[in-house]
């Protein structure tokens, strides 16, 4: 029975029923294509020029090289599969190829990827740093702006935050600016941090880009010694000197991009997305938190009051419950209990030099009290993490 | 009926819904467990692969699409590969830095500089994605062989971008009246547009094709619109709960008989040549998809729920069913944490997965099924045309995200 099989040209759009038969009385074996009624020769394919194309199961696709390249031939049902696959012995070598090359192509693009997240979970940090240097500080401070009329949106303040003390020149005012000079002296940072005690429920603290650090009345109630106080606050100054909102900004706006290269989505919707992001940034503010504390410690031994007293107030505000150690992997900021490690193995390193008291119990005591005089503003009971990325201290 | 009942619809209506005798069926002889098999397998590559086996996967989904669509006994062919995906989404990636960095920096702007910027860049994307699915409808098309012979998108991707983006405004202002415009207007330029090799496609559609149901479904939607709050004014609360539960039927009802009138009628004005294509499709057909789509997502969430639980229940995790909540999940350490990340994406998977099982690949199935072409010895004339080979609109559709089939 003669194979037969059909036929378009890829030059008009007919399909011709035709009949094949293989000339071997040339050098290079050729398929004879001829019509199936007239028997009239169609056209010649060089054998060893046919290859074979994706389709459906139930038929044998070929195109041939040389030719147009919508020219095909169909072979349909598995006899006639079964007799085209016996005249083309090359196919299954071409079709291997064509899976290996398919197969390689992956796998090259696949670890390319592999290495452009590589380099960016273990190079973001350093990037973000160096063109966070290129940033103008004018540019931080705006965003600071931007993102303090935000939080209070969420906060739902009225009118702002709810300041204890709104005199510049009460006596808790003037030893807290005092204390941030202090810390600023010999800085050659571009910005001038202020440091304001307002009225909430939450026990936190943190700091805005561009200089404007916030600590809560909450926090300020749990603040036992002089010492928890000012490491917080060095804590704070910590992210502002090194730029850390700034740092976060860039490096999370490079996860959108990498997350959503990685999905498929730029315009970065799915929750997917935004799941892997805060993975990956989690990381880089883990290190800024751990370069903060850094910061304070050496503060403190600069200043001489007692870098684990940040770990004791951490300890006693944050709760290490079996729930947060395993959501731990999510959370920007490393563990108490490590962190506390950290900063008493800093403390060791140098004993910190026996000089006056950070603060003068009279100072301390117009600290603590500061929130006592003005009358509870409206108070939020729920705290939303802000659009903007703030670092934020102790939470529950 | 009104007199939009013209063409090939009619002489269907006329027949007893039965094809005209010289019209040639569209067939379809793809399963949906096939489709599945090769989702569920692409899904799976795709975690080894970080998402890149996703062009992989698009091709392959293609092919079983195009593959099992025959016109006249002769399948379609899809001539597209993956790397010529995996370029064209490299070529997005370089339209999107730019819109990123402009992101960046407007953050550092005053709110009022920053809400501009972000309601331009918006109104951007909203343009740039009728752009997208122009491009894309030209990369599916010019890789699509029929008898040989390639089809292609001709036209100019921005002015179609910038026809939907205009008129989407004017659907909008007009609360949806002018929808039936917009939509013959798009179609119109599509179609008349689209090339089979040396053969232009034509439209014969306006606004009255679709207008009588697009009227009704939007008459009937508003006044169940207007029953809710006139419910919700009398504040009875069975009345507002009757209401709201009637109305949605009627809504559903809308969107079912709609769709189906809207995809029937213009897709039966679509000409090439002499040869013309007519299609039915049935609100109770495109009801019956959802409703498998609903059982299936059942099913599924039912099977993954009894996975996750049994996974929970070896690993002794401490798990417990009564207080499925994040705080349990967290108790129960690494493993729940895990398997709680594994059970998101495995359900957000499963929605997909079965809504391009039952939803998209249902959809083709009824469109296919129930085109006929007549006239179909009329493209024996079509002659070829040269290659077309942009690659750049397909990779913007997968980014923005508006990429279909």
């Amino acid at each position: 029975m003669p194979l037969m099989g059909r036929y378009s040209d890829g030059i008009t759009a007919t399909v011709h029923d035709v009949v094949l038969a293989l000339d071997k009385s040339v050098a290079r074996p050729e398929l004879i294509i001829a019509d199936a009624s007239s028997y009239d020769e169609i056209d010649r394919w060089p054998v060893d020029k046919v290859f074979s194309l994706p389709s459906h199961k139930s038929e044998l696709r070929v195109g041939v090289e040389g030719r147009p390249t919508g020219a095909r031939l169909v072979f349909s049902g598995p006899e006639p599969m079964a007799v085209a696959h016996t005249l083309f012995p090359e196919l299954p070598h071409h079709r291997r190829r064509e899976s290996g090359r398919e197969l390689r192509l992956l796998g090259f693009s696949t670890l390319a990827l592999v290495s452009v997240v590589a380099a960016y979970v273990f190079g973001v940090p350093l990037i973000a740093n160096r063109i966070t240097t290129l940033v103008p500080p004018k540019w931080e401070t705006d965003l600071g702006a931007i993102a303090e009329g935000q939080i209070r949106q969420i906060i739902g303040i009225e009118g702002g935050f709810a300041f204890c003390d709104t005199d510049p020149t009460s006596l808790a005012n003037r030893a807290i600016s005092r204390f941030t000079s202090e810390v600023m002296a010999g800085s050659s940072s571009p910005f001038v941090p202020t440091i304001d005690v307002v009225r909430s429920e939450i026990p936190n603290a943190f700091a805005l880009p561009g200089g404007h650090a916030y600590y809560f009345s909450a926090l300020l109630d749990k603040t036992e010694t002089p010492d928890e106080f000012a490491g917080v606050m060095a804590h704070e100054i910590g992210h502002v000197i090194h730029r850390h909102g700034m740092e976060g900004l860039i490096a999370s706006s490079a996860t959108g991009l990498l997350v959503g290269f990685i999905l498929g989505d730029m315009t970065n919707v799915s929750v997917a997305g935004a799941v892997g992001a805060t993975l990956i940034d989690s990381r880089f503010s883990r290190d800024a938190e751990r370069e903060a504390d850094r910061f304070a410690a050496a503060t403190a031994r600069r200043l001489g009051f007692d870098p684990a007293a940040l770990a004791t107030l951490l300890e006693r505000v944050a709760d290490d419950s079996a729930m947060s150690q395993s959501l731990a992997f999510l959370s920007t900021h490393p563990l108490t209990a490590e962190r506390r490690i950290a900063l008493e193995e800093m403390a060791e390193e140098t004993p910190a030099p026996s000089r006056d008291p950070v603060f003068s119990d009279a100072e301390w005591r117009a600290i603590k009290t500061m929130c006592d005089r003005t009358p509870a503003n409206q108070v939020p009971q729920t705290y939303e993490t802000p659009s903007v990325r703030i670092q934020s201290m102790p939470r529950n | 009926m009104t007199d939009v009942a013209q063409g090939p619809w009619a002489r269907a209506k006329h027949l007893g819904g039965k094809p005209a005798p010289t019209g040639h069926p569209v067939t379809f002889s793809g399963r949906r467990g096939e489709l599945f098999v090769r989702l569920l397998r692409g899904y799976l590559l795709m975690v080894p692969t970080l998402g890149l086996y996703r062009f992989w996967l698009t091709t392959t989904k293609r092919r079983f699409y195009w593959q099992n669509t025959l016109i006249g006994g002769e399948r379609l062919e899809y001539t597209g590969s993956a790397l010529q995906l995996l370029i064209g989404f490299m070529f997005a990636v370089g339209v999107f830095l730019p819109i990123y960095l402009g992101f960046f920096y407007l953050s550092f702007q005053s709110s009022t500089i920053a809400m501009i910027g972000y309601g331009t860049a918006a109104l951007l994307l909203w343009f740039l994605a009728g752009y997208a699915i122009y491009r894309g409808r030209d990369f599916r098309l010019s890789r699509t062989l029929w008898r040989g012979i390639r089809f292609d998108q001709r036209g100019s991707a921005f002015r179609y971008a910038l026809r939907r983006f205009l008129w989407s405004f004017v659907v909008l202002f007009t609360a949806g009246l002018a929808y039936p415009f917009m939509a013959a207007n798009l179609w119109r330029y599509r179609y008349t547009h689209t090339w089979f090799g040396d053969r232009q496609f034509s439209f014969s559609g306006s606004w009255r094709t679709i207008a009588g149901p697009f009227y009704w479904a939007w008459g009937a939607f508003a006044v169940s619109v207007a029953v809710i709050v006139a419910a919700l004014i009398g504040r009875e609360p069975t009345t507002i709960v009757w209401s709201t539960i009637l109305s949605a039927a009627v809504g559903a009802a809308c969107f079912f008989y709609y769709r189906s009138r809207e995809t029937s009628r213009m897709f039966s004005a679509v000409r090439l040549g002499d040869a013309s294509l007519s299609v039915r499709v049935k609100a109770r057909s495109l009801f019956g998809q959802f409703f498998l789509y609903g059982l299936s997502l059942m099913g599924a969430l039912i099977v993954l729920g009894v996975i996750g639980f049994g996974i929970a229940t070896a690993f002794n995790t401490g798990f417990r069913p009564t207080e499925f909540s994040a705080a349990s999940i967290a108790r129960a350490g690494w493993t729940g944490v895990a398997l709680g990340v594994g059970g998101y994406l495995a359900t957000v998977s499963a929605f997909t997965l079965l809504g391009e099982v039952f939803i998209d690949c249902g959809f083709w199935m009824l469109v296919s099924r129930g085109a006929t072409i007549t006239n179909i010895a009329s493209l024996d004339s079509v002659g070829a045309t040269a290659e077309d080979a942009s690659l750049v609109g397909e990779g913007l559709a997968d980014a923005l995200n508006v990429g279909s089939f």
